[in-house]
């Protein structure tokens, strides 16, 4: 399972991040703004071939088949899987050690996805998350497309 | 293992009455989501999840102060009823009972502002208010007049049915953010989002059409949209002639109001109004979003009739998908003002000017002689209290210093009371001023029911004690009656509730029981069995006749201009991050990480104009005072117009006290200014 983005949703309301600072003690998802027009959700995408966990020399964060996960213990804070991450998604942290998005692996939802006012962020497995943006790109579609052959109800 | 418990309870902040539920556990309590909530299935905002920041929060006021030289000095509840007692009888004994003011609280139960008010007008005083005067005062008249009653006609969640939903004066993705979850799902089945909006906002992002129209010209777009609609014979003509009276009357006004015109007058496009219109008026179901952009202006009252009008012209009522709605801003501002904690209605909408109607409160509250007539607003108290009108005011959890326009003027105003009274859960701006000081219980601190914009009303469980010596607002209005002599005689909570009902009819059929199940009941519910009405209006409107009244509006301009000193307009509002005059919000520590300061957006080219730098500090001014702010360079503003978030003090110090004559309501929106960077530095 994983967490999806439906960009046309997120609305910059920072609902997940405080969400996700209230559950781990510090953000691990941010929202950014692009251009005063949209704004982005960032956190750890658990990929495939993490380079942070290529990067990590103490063998800290381990490279699992559908999540990185992270071993506190052996983590020598060098920093260096926060260079490596390309989206910024991993980072030292102030209160805790390294701070990265674990699914939120002591709950069933991660805390952002059911806090989401806007159901941006969604929960499920790639065949499950790309279907539910589909359909929902196709209903906001289909007005305009029914209006272009003179079917739509304007 | 340790044990845990899980308490339901309604978020302190909007009026959106979203629900969660508090984890209490060993080491500290928890939020956890609601999922079956059918306002916000379980999700919250960010302000939802840091609400539990200001419960056992340090600043938190834990016993009764007394302002000494220099100070204050801890006294008992005992004294501090005493001296509350003394003081209210000396004040009616020496000036009457018209010298006394209260002000109530949209953050208290539905049980405490009933109180309050019963209170202060079984002690012989019109002067009732609350905050409401300063947000959707101008609902009031304008829909009372429309439909009969005013308030939301449909819940949040029916959003979701709309084939549009046109947004005016409302930035609810910052404001409401569960708002735009419904709206997300009636884009979802194709349906189309149009916002007029003066600045670009993550509420715009979400619009097919975005109207960008010039500060305080909604009645003019609304005009020109409803010409268009007529001129194409989009109007409902079953509706208008079935349900409605007016239509003439507007048909010869809107003649007026051409595309050419109106464009020139609002900065839209003529091609984006008609387009609106069509929108609006051709599609099956369409609703009207609207919040402080429409009522905050010296014409509040007209922007919300000319809102009403459009949606009776199109027939865009009592339907599912079909509604307007007034998004309302404090937690209970609805459940206030149903409580008649307005200086015009008693509990029920009874007006204050109807005789018959108070002798049947008389009746109910055995006593005579209950006062008849308007009472002063919110904004007429510290003006009565300069002028020697008003000595003593009660103020219950309301930091009106900060939220009233012209905020220096009201400070100057108010140290001329003879006593002034704050209860509150923290020292307020407001609180600094008074002679005494009175710790309140926070909601999840105490117990009671809640209305929510949606009219849902809920009940708020007690999870935690008061911290200190903290009291709910129930228990120190009854000892304080009690002191005073009134007989005020309620076992328990739900003994209030149960007078309401019989004194509010909407409320006759909600008990504690039914208030505490997940969503409880949306009013009018009449009968201990009626299931509660989510939709308004479906048969006919309460107003005289069964019939919807339009009456068409002309526009007016702002009250302000910009003039050679004054080359700018300020307009205020709100961000995501923070809730009013911002008490609570500026001090949870996960919001005020995010949004630390003062800030006033600038666009481009009035940055370069001025010479102002992303990021510099800059002094905004206006006829009333002078503020700093964060200079916040960004093409979310136009051209000559400049934004302030009114969460922090200072932007009120700036703010426009011209008001709207019907509602009483303050120019918040717009205010002639200047900029200029710090001297010297």
């Amino acid at each position: 399972m994983e967490v999806y983005v439906d960009i046309d949703r997120c609305i910059y309301c920072h609902a997940c991040e405080v969400a996700c600072e209230r559950v781990h003690g510090e953000a691990r998802i941010s929202v950014g703004a692009v251009e005063e027009r949209a704004s982005v959700p960032l956190f750890c995408h658990q990929c495939d071939v993490a380079p942070c966990a290529l990067a990590c020399p103490a063998g800290s964060l381990v490279q699992g088949e559908s999540a990185v996960s992270f071993e506190a213990e052996r983590c020598t804070r060098c920093g260096l899987c926060a260079i490596a991450c390309p989206f910024g998604a991993v980072y030292i942290g102030e209160t805790a050690l390294l701070q990265k998005c674990d699914l939120c692996s002591e709950r069933e939802v991660p805390a952002c996805v059911l806090t989401c006012p806007t159901e941006a962020l969604i929960w499920g497995d790639g065949e499950d998350g790309a279907k539910r943006l589909r359909r929902r790109a196709a209903g906001r579609m289909a007005q305009s497309c029914a209006e272009a052959i003179g079917r739509g109800r304007i | 293992m340790a044990e845990e418990k899980l308490v339901p309870t309604v978020c302190p902040y909007c009026a959106l009455g979203c629900g969660f539920y508090i984890k209490l556990k060993e080491d500290g309590p928890e939020i956890e989501y609601m999922l079956d909530h059918p306002t916000n299935e379980g999700s919250l905002c960010a302000k939802g999840n840091a609400s539990l920041e200001i419960i056992n929060h340090p600043d938190r006021l834990r016993h009764p102060l007394k302002k000494i030289e220099g100070g204050w000095s801890r006294i008992t509840w005992d004294e501090a009823l005493s001296i509350v007692a003394g003081k209210i009888e000396e004040t009616i004994k020496r000036h009457g009972p018209d010298a006394l003011g209260f002000l109530g609280s949209a953050k208290s139960t539905n049980e405490e502002n009933y109180l309050f008010q019963k209170m202060a007008r079984t002690l012989g005083s019109k002067n009732v208010d609350c905050c409401a005067r300063r947000c959707h005062s101008p609902t009031i008249p304008a829909l009372k007049r429309a439909f009969g009653s005013a308030c939301m006609t449909n819940p949040i969640p029916d959003l979701a049915n709309s084939d549009c939903i046109f947004v005016i004066g409302s930035n609810f993705a910052e404001n409401h953010p569960i708002v735009a979850r419904w709206a997300m799902r009636a884009k979802d089945r194709g349906g189309r989002i149009v916002v007029a909006d003066p600045r670009l906002t993550p509420t715009t992002w979400l619009a097919d059409l975005h109207l960008q129209i010039r500060l305080g010209t909604d009645v003019a777009l609304l005009n020109g949209m409803m010409k268009v609609i007529i001129d194409e014979g989009l109007w409902d003509r079953k509706f208008v002639a079935e349900r409605t009276v007016g239509f003439e009357e507007l048909a010869e006004m809107v003649a007026g109001y051409t595309l050419e015109k109106v464009s020139e007058i609002t900065g839209a496009p003529p091609e984006a109004i008609v387009r609106a219109a069509r929108f609006y008026a051709k599609s099956p179901s369409s609703a009207i979003v609207y919040s402080m952009g429409i009522t905050q202006h010296s014409h509040g009252t007209n922007n919300v009739s000319a809102c009403a009008d459009l949606a009776l012209l199109c027939g865009q009522l009592g339907r599912s998908g079909a509604g307007l709605y007034p998004l309302r801003g404090q937690n209970n501002v609805q459940g206030a003002c149903d409580m008649g904690v307005l200086a015009d209605f008693y509990p029920g909408s009874i007006s204050v000017h109807d005789r018959e109607a108070i002798r049947f409160v008389e009746e109910a509250w055995g006593t005579r002689a209950l006062p008849i007539g308007m009472g002063m607003t919110a904004e007429a108290m510290p003006v009565a209290a300069a002028a020697g009108d008003l000595r003593f005011l009660y103020v219950m959890g309301e930091d009106l210093v900060n939220s009233d326009s012209s905020s220096s003027r009201g400070r100057r105003e108010l140290e001329n009371l003879d006593f002034m009274v704050v209860q509150d859960i923290f020292m307020t701006e407001t609180a600094e001023m008074a002679d005494l000081v009175l710790p309140a219980a926070a909601w999840a601190e105490k117990e009671g029911t809640f209305t929510s914009s949606e009219r849902r009303v809920q009940w708020t469980y007690r999870a935690f004690h008061p911290p200190g010596e903290a009291r709910s607002d129930l228990s120190t209005i009854l000892d304080l009656a009690d002191l005073l002599g009134l007989d005020f005689d309620y076992a328990a909570t739900e003994d209030v509730l149960a007078e309401i009902g019989r004194l509010v009819p909407s409320y006759a059929g909600i008990s504690k029981e039914r208030a505490q199940g997940i969503g409880g009941v949306i009013w009018p519910c009449p009968h201990p069995e009626h299931p509660g009405t989510p939709i308004l209006h479906q048969e006919g409107f309460s107003a005289p006749e069964g019939r919807g009244r339009i009456v068409p509006m002309e526009y007016l301009p702002p009250a302000e201009e910009t003039s050679l000193d004054y080359p700018l307009l300020l307009t205020t509002g709100r961000v995501a991050l923070h809730h009013n005059a911002g008490s609570m919000t500026r001090r949870s520590f996960s919001l005020m990480k995010r949004s630390p300061e003062l800030f006033v957006e600038v666009n481009p080219k009035d940055a370069d104009r001025w010479s102002v730098i992303d990021g510099d500090l800059v002094e905004v001014e206006t006829r009333r005072g002078e503020a700093w702010a964060r200079a916040r360079v960004t093409p979310r503003q136009e051209e000559g117009v400049i934004f302030m978030p009114f969460h922090f003090p200072e932007t009120n110090l700036l703010t426009s006290d011209v008001i709207d004559p019907e509602a009483r309501i303050p120019e918040f929106k717009v205010a002639a200014c200047r900029i200029g960077k710090m001297k010297g530095v």
